[in-house]
């Protein structure tokens, strides 16, 4: 049974986010690497039916990106995936949901997968569009933000959040695709044999050229930052000081102490 | 009259060759007893502690024959040395008898034992045999009737203290009984050299010669079992520490401390990293075991231990032990498990206190390593993600790590990528980056310097942890990861870093001394010596303004690196008056933040830092001074959690001295 998992490489939330040159997405000057937290859950979702099934299991991860995006790659097969697949972009920021769906399924399209995860969006786009367009262009069932997923002879059930904490229970049948949100696992942490193993496992890079023949239904017109507004102050140093100047701010500012 | 007197009195030479093959039955099982122990220590993987050996052997005679590590402590020391040289006074006694009757006597017909040397004898075995005997009743009253806490006694303790006493009291019986025929009366000057003898001849004056004489032979032959039994015992029982103590002192680890194994991750043919089950162990950790006595010193001083945790060095140690000789397929890690393992602070109090060289720290660390590694095991959630956040941004708190130079805004400080021309760079370390209030203690360090005229470069946002925390909670490829891109991003400024400077500990430690194993060779200093240096060269000068304080050894400045003496010289010329802690320079009681506990929730047993807050506090001073990032932190949050609050504050340092440079203006003031 072949299986695929899709991530992608996302910067560090903590990170301060700039326009790049050209405003249409963030510059990546300074800024940290790791793979989208929704993607873990896919990887240890796969890595888990892999080992439930054993041997079977062919588990191929994919990720669409410039050069870094083989940092990690080489994280998710220290994890327990078989093989990956680098589609070689250094433009993929500029495409849209849409294209980078497209991009996946020309690849996934003839390869015969009969579960396909990814995670429910990414945290620096977060359009949570591309594993449904995904399912959409290769005609397969698909579920979204699943934080619970079984699998017996071909039959998925998986639980999906719904609002207010309810959950729904979904029954499908394999080829599907499924997009995981937090909950769903705990993602383990690479031990330093799958490491060392991980270095010596399959890497095929395809450049982009190759898989991507659709045009983008959606373009960015702008990235910048919103437009500051007052923020909060913080007050520090002795106590009677600080309830002073809390005093007049309050009178300043505030209709509180008229 | 003829100052001696006869070997074999009374029982004749007919014994001497019964004596002899018992005593080479009891020396056959002795050998064989400890011969098939050899084979359980083999177990382990090897390691060299046979280089060096004039070293080794200076360190078997200072703690064996001089016991000075069984002297650290006290009371309990002390009666064990003497005790220990007593017993050896009077087997080196019987040695001598041995080799006048049946070597040089028989052979040669030389006799040395008479005449003066003969009294000295005399008296020296019998004040010998007192002192040992005192100092076992001293031994068996605070075993089984002080009982101190935590002293564990097993059928080991019974036999030994029995046979012992039998065999001391057995040979002033002898003594008397002979005196009383021999010397008593007929030869009263001689009988004044051995005073004790003579209260038990005495004691037996009212029986005739041939009750006298029969009661001897007995007890000579009880004696004499007693005393080969003994011998026969040693590799059975707790005894067999004369030599495996002995032995681990020879077998000493020579790096210098903290060294841990720098594993070796381009090997390809590893299969197991750290320790699964005791063969993963080397050699040195199982004899180790075979070398604890129980005398539980480093439970008394182990933080965790004393907080309620479930760790205790002496456990680990004998766990290790019992399943190397019982089960030493069994998983290690499952016996001692991970929550004795992960309690640990890497403190080190265990190991510079144990009497007999026992290594505990990197036995637990091995361990680590196998849960860490092998097992993607953490101390607990918040660990998980302190260690993705050091994989991320190369610091714990998971901030941008492009902000990390940011505390050195409007300082006198020199960004090494600019190209600066510095005279140190300041390995600032991730609290004194991000830690608001570690910040005041890089601020301080720059400003010190700068009053000293040095120039300091920092890496700024080229800087990672130094990966101290991730690798003693077992993760070797983080540590190596961070380590090799530090040196790597050192090493790009070649010649222009001349030497690095820390304010932590943990960083000194790593850089100093871990680091050499990967490559990194310029000198590094902790700033408390840097500034101990600076003032002793006149380039530093203070304005002294009096304040009290107690100081805290951190365990990677004080026990690991041995600096004591030159904080406390720092502060004094900065104007303090230090009330010590009863837990202080190498007793030093751990801040709790050690061994990659800074990263760990304390979820079990009472909190460590406000057991060293609240020591802090009897001493009455108001300011608790150290100079560790982990030690500041820790304090802080113990004197809120504590609620001591209105009467202790903590502080750094390089704070204090930073408050008091000659040029600083007297608006500014420090803690």
């Amino acid at each position: 049974m072949k299986i695929l998992v899709c991530i992608k490489q996302v910067p560090d939330m903590e990170s301060r986010f700039k326009p790049d040159g050209a405003g249409l997405w963030f510059s990546e000057q300074d800024l940290a690497f790791r793979v989208n937290e929704y993607d873990e859950y896919a990887v240890e979702e796969a890595v888990q039916l892999r080992e439930q099934l054993g041997d079977a299991v062919d588990l191929t991860v994919l990720s669409i990106g410039p050069d870094r995006v083989v940092e990690a790659l080489k994280k998710v097969l220290a994890m327990g995936c078989d093989r990956a697949v680098h589609v070689q972009d250094p433009q993929a920021a500029l495409k849209d949901p849409w294209q980078i769906a497209a991009i996946i399924a020309a690849f996934a399209r003839d390869k015969g997968f009969e579960l396909i995860f990814t995670g429910m969006q990414s945290q620096d786009r977060g359009s949570a569009q591309v594993g449904v367009a995904l399912a959409e262009q290769l005609g397969i069932p698909s579920v979204t933000t699943i934080v619970a997923f079984d699998y017996a002879d071909g039959a998925v059930t998986v639980k999906r959040e719904l609002e207010g904490g309810i959950k729904g229970v979904v029954k499908l049948s394999a080829p599907a695709l499924l997009t995981c949100q937090s909950g769903l696992n705990v993602p383990r942490y690479p031990t330093l044999p799958n490491i060392m193993k991980a270095k010596r496992k399959e890497l095929l890079t395809v450049p982009v050229a190759e898989l991507l023949h659709e045009e983008a239904l959606a373009t960015t017109a702008s990235f910048h930052p919103p437009a500051k507004k007052g923020g909060g102050i913080v007050l520090e140093g002795d106590v009677a000081e600080m309830a002073d100047q809390l005093i007049a701010i309050l009178k300043e500012r505030t209709t509180v102490l008229r | 009259m003829e100052v001696s007197r006869e070997i074999y009195w009374n029982v004749g030479h007919v014994v001497v060759l019964p004596m002899y093959l018992f005593a080479f039955a009891a020396i056959a099982v002795f050998i064989w007893g400890f011969y098939r122990r050899t084979s359980t220590y083999r177990l382990g993987k090897s390691l060299n502690r046979f280089d060096h050996l004039p070293q080794r052997f200076w360190l078997v005679a200072r703690n064996a024959l001089v016991q000075l590590r069984v002297l650290k402590v006290r009371l309990p020391g002390s009666l064990h040395s003497l005790f220990f040289w007593g017993f050896g006074v009077l087997f080196i006694g019987t040695l001598l008898v041995m080799a006048q009757s049946d070597f040089f006597d028989l052979l040669f017909h030389i006799k040395f034992l008479q005449g003066g040397f003969y009294e000295f004898f005399s008296l020296a075995l019998d004040l010998a045999g007192l002192v040992a005997l005192l100092m076992l009743g001293g031994l068996l009253v605070r075993r089984f009737i002080v009982r101190p806490k935590g002293l564990e006694t097993i059928r080991d303790d019974y036999l030994v203290h029995a046979l012992l006493f039998a065999i001391l009291l057995t040979g002033f019986v002898i003594e008397g009984v002979r005196m009383a025929v021999t010397e008593i009366g007929s030869n009263p000057d001689l009988a004044r050299f051995s005073p004790v003898g003579y209260l038990f001849a005495e004691a037996f004056r009212g029986l005739s010669a041939s009750q006298l004489e029969s009661l001897h032979k007995v007890l000579w032959w009880v004696h004499f079992f007693l005393a080969v039994g003994f011998i026969a015992a040693i590799p059975f029982t707790k005894l067999r520490h004369i030599f495996t103590a002995t032995a681990n002192y020879f077998f000493s680890d020579l790096s210098p401390k903290g060294t841990l194994a720098t594993i070796d991750l381009e090997d390809e043919s590893a299969e197991q990293f750290g320790a699964a089950t005791v063969s993963d162990l080397t050699w040195k950790d199982i004899f180790d075991a075979d070398a604890c006595t129980s005398c539980k010193r480093c439970q008394d001083r182990c933080p965790a231990w004393s907080t309620d945790k479930p760790l205790s060095p002496m456990k680990v140690v004998q766990q290790i032990g019992e399943l190397a000789f019982s089960a030493p397929e069994a998983n290690l890690c499952e016996t001692v498990t991970s929550d004795v393992l992960w309690s640990c602070t890497t403190c080190r109090a265990c190991q510079e206190i144990c009497p007999v060289s026992i290594e505990h720290v990197n036995k637990i660390i091995e361990m680590r390593r196998n849960l860490s590694l092998m097992e993607g095991a953490f101390a607990g959630d918040e660990v998980r993600t302190a260690i993705n956040n050091f994989e991320v941004n190369g610091n714990p708190f998971g901030l941008a790590y492009a902000s990390r130079g940011e505390w050195a805004e409007g300082l006198d400080v020199q960004l090494m990528e600019e190209g600066a021309d510095v005279d140190i760079l300041y390995f600032a370390g991730c609290y004194a980056s991000f830690d608001q209030r570690n910040q005041e203690v890089a601020r301080s360090f720059v400003k010190i310097c700068n009053s000293a005229g040095v120039k300091v470069g920092i890496l700024g946002k080229q800087e990672k942890c130094c990966g101290e925390p991730a690798r003693k909670l077992g993760n070797e490829y983080l540590y190596q990861t961070m380590a090799q891109e530090n040196i790597e991003t050192i090493k790009v400024y070649g010649w222009r870093v001349r030497q690095i400077v820390t304010t932590c500990p943990h960083c000194y430690n790593t850089l100093a001394r871990d680091y050499q194993d990967l490559g990194l060779t310029i000198p590094v200093e902790h700033s408390t010596t840097f500034i101990a240096r600076l003032l002793q060269e006149g380039r530093l000068t203070l304005t002294p303004e009096p304040f009290e304080f107690t100081y805290h050894d951190s365990c990677y400045l004080g026990r690991y690196m041995d600096i004591f003496d030159q904080p406390r010289a720092v502060l004094a010329a900065a104007g303090g008056r230090l009330s010590e802690m009863d837990k202080s320079g190498p007793e030093s009681f751990c801040c709790g933040g050690g061994g990659g506990r800074i990263l760990a929730d304390e979820t079990l047993g009472r909190r460590i830092n406000e057991e060293r807050v609240h020591m802090a506090e009897a001493t009455s001073a108001p300011l608790l001074v150290s100079n560790c990032p982990f030690c500041l932190t820790m304090f802080e949050d113990g004197i809120k959690t504590a609620g001591c609050e209105e009467r202790l504050r903590a502080g750094d340092l390089a704070e204090i001295v930073a408050a008091r440079l000659a040029t600083t203006s007297t608006e500014e003031t420090g803690p």
